[in-house]
């Protein structure tokens, strides 16, 4: 019976990511793709993984204010990752619409639509915060387990 | 003990089943490690793989609606099986051969093509456009490189046999044994055609860069893994891991048996294994971009398998 919880907190080592761009400037996305891909940010070291399918994503990273035209597709692709699973909100498009706040064609705050359970503010965040929201949603995973 | 029972041993215990598994996994790990220190990177722990396979293991598998679920979940069972048997038939210098019983170098030849075939069904099950996209690509990569392999295997099977006073030799133990007494075919520049074949067909089959056209992320979204989550895709990572061992260690039998015993053999194997993979895999995939899938075609149908008819002919002439 004790086997049960050290395999969890093995589990919790294999975190994969996954993106959604739900309407962003781009400018998250480069900041999420850098924090994995280029050497200074690495994100691998904790055990992080980004991967082409949201079937295999455990950590759904979305950016961007949710633009109407977007809604759908990303509400389906969500969806379609299994659980568990834990949504880290990047920039501050997802929480307030940023810069696009008072558009007509904006359905921010996102989290009316996804149950985001991080959010990593500015415009666009640092690398080091972005990192530092997956290590809070990997903890936030571990719960769900 | 029967020999049914040492052939059970072999499949599920060494050098096939969990061995070739915790083996082929590690390996996976050195390699992601190796690949981020040479990045600069800090990379993930040695044991990282593992940790994926437990988490898989958490996850829910979902079946696409559409998919025909028997098919869709069968797939990647019978990958694993034939990587556990052709684990197995590939024997280790001075340390383990396979019951001739079990099977010769043409039934490893064909296990090799399986997980292809596997992921081809899988991808097609799956009824995901993408899914048949890899599909096709998977198809298109085999059928280039089927043949390079099948002919620098030829040339050492001709190579052993004429040089054992016969005509042609399709046992693995016998290519060993040959090698340990004749030294290995890696010095002998005859064979070297054959040795540039196969290491070209190394990472075609292995499905790694510049030849993961079948799953590559960007493009086709994993292709014939795109519908697979939780524990059916840990079975594919199993059988990945697997065939790592199975076309290293097939390689190593081939061209550079290690002509020690006991302990020492078994060192050296691993030491050869983990060599391979760090400058077969690592290096390569770091240093090169992605073909197209025309590129790596024609790519196989000039180099490949010119070098490996060469290997034949000269294997023949020299004889
Ligand atoms: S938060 Fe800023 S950088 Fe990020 S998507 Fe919005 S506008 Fe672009």
């Amino acid at each position: 019976m004790n086997m049960i919880p050290d395999f969890k907190s093995i589990a919790t080592k294999s975190p994969w990511i996954y993106r959604i761009n739900a309407g962003s400037c781009n400018g998250c996305d480069v900041e999420m793709a850098t924090t994995a891909l280029i050497p200074r940010y690495d994100i691998e070291r904790l055990g992080c993984q980004y991967c082409g399918s949201p079937r295999h994503a455990d950590i759904v990273l979305i950016s961007g204010p949710l633009t109407t035209k977007v809604m759908q597709a990303a509400l389906v692709v969500f969806n379609e990752i299994p659980d568990p699973k834990v949504t880290v909100a990047v920039g501050v498009c997802p929480i307030s619409g940023g810069i696009f706040r008072e558009s007509y064609s904006v359905k921010a705050p996102i989290d009316q639509y996804f149950p985001v359970d991080v959010n990593v503010p500015g415009c666009p965040p640092r690398p080091q915060a972005i990192i530092e929201g997956v290590a809070k949603a990997i903890e936030i995973w571990r719960e769900r387990m | 003990m029967s020999t049914q029972l040492t052939t059970l041993l072999a499949v599920f215990l060494f050098p096939g089943g969990l061995f070739a598994l915790v083996l082929g996994l590690s390996l996976k790990g050195l390699d992601r490690r190796v690949a981020a220190r040479l990045q600069g990177r800090i990379g993930p722990p040695l044991a990282q793989p593992f940790f994926d396979l437990v988490k898989l293991g958490f996850k829910r598998t979902m079946v696409p609606a559409t998919a025909s679920q028997p098919v869709f979940l069968g797939a990647p069972l019978v990958g694993v099986v034939s990587m556990l048997v052709a684990v197995a038939l590939v024997p280790v210098s001075g340390l383990y051969s396979p019951d001739p019983m079990l099977g010769n170098l043409i039934v490893l030849l064909y296990l090799l093509m399986v997980p292809a075939i596997v992921l081809m069904i899988a991808g097609s099950a799956s009824t995901s456009p993408y899914g048949a996209l890899g599909f096709s690509r998977e198809m298109t990569l085999m059928l280039a490189y089927e043949a390079p392999i099948v002919l620098a295997v030829l040339a050492v099977a001709l190579r052993t046999g004429m040089g054992q006073g016969g005509v042609i030799t399709f046992s693995l133990t016998d290519i060993i044994a040959y090698q340990r007494s004749h030294g290995m075919f890696l010095l002998d520049p005859v064979m070297w055609p054959a040795l540039a074949a196969f290491a070209l067909f190394f990472p075609a089959n292995l499905g790694i860069i510049p030849f993961d056209i079948p799953e590559a992320e960007t493009e086709v979204l994993e292709g014939p893994l795109l519908e697979y989550s939780g524990p059916a895709l840990g079975l594919f990572k199993v059988m990945s891991a697997l065939k790592a061992v199975v076309v290293l260690s097939l390689g190593i039998a081939l061209f550079m048996p290690l002509p020690f015993d006991g302990i020492w053999g078994l060192v050296g194997w691993l030491v050869q294994l983990a060599v391979l993979m760090e400058i077969g895999v690592t290096v390569v995939r770091l240093s090169m971009g992605r073909m197209r899938i025309d590129q790596a075609f024609g790519f196989f149908l000039k180099w490949p398998l010119l070098l490996a008819i060469a290997s034949v002919v000269t294997v023949t002439i020299v004889a």
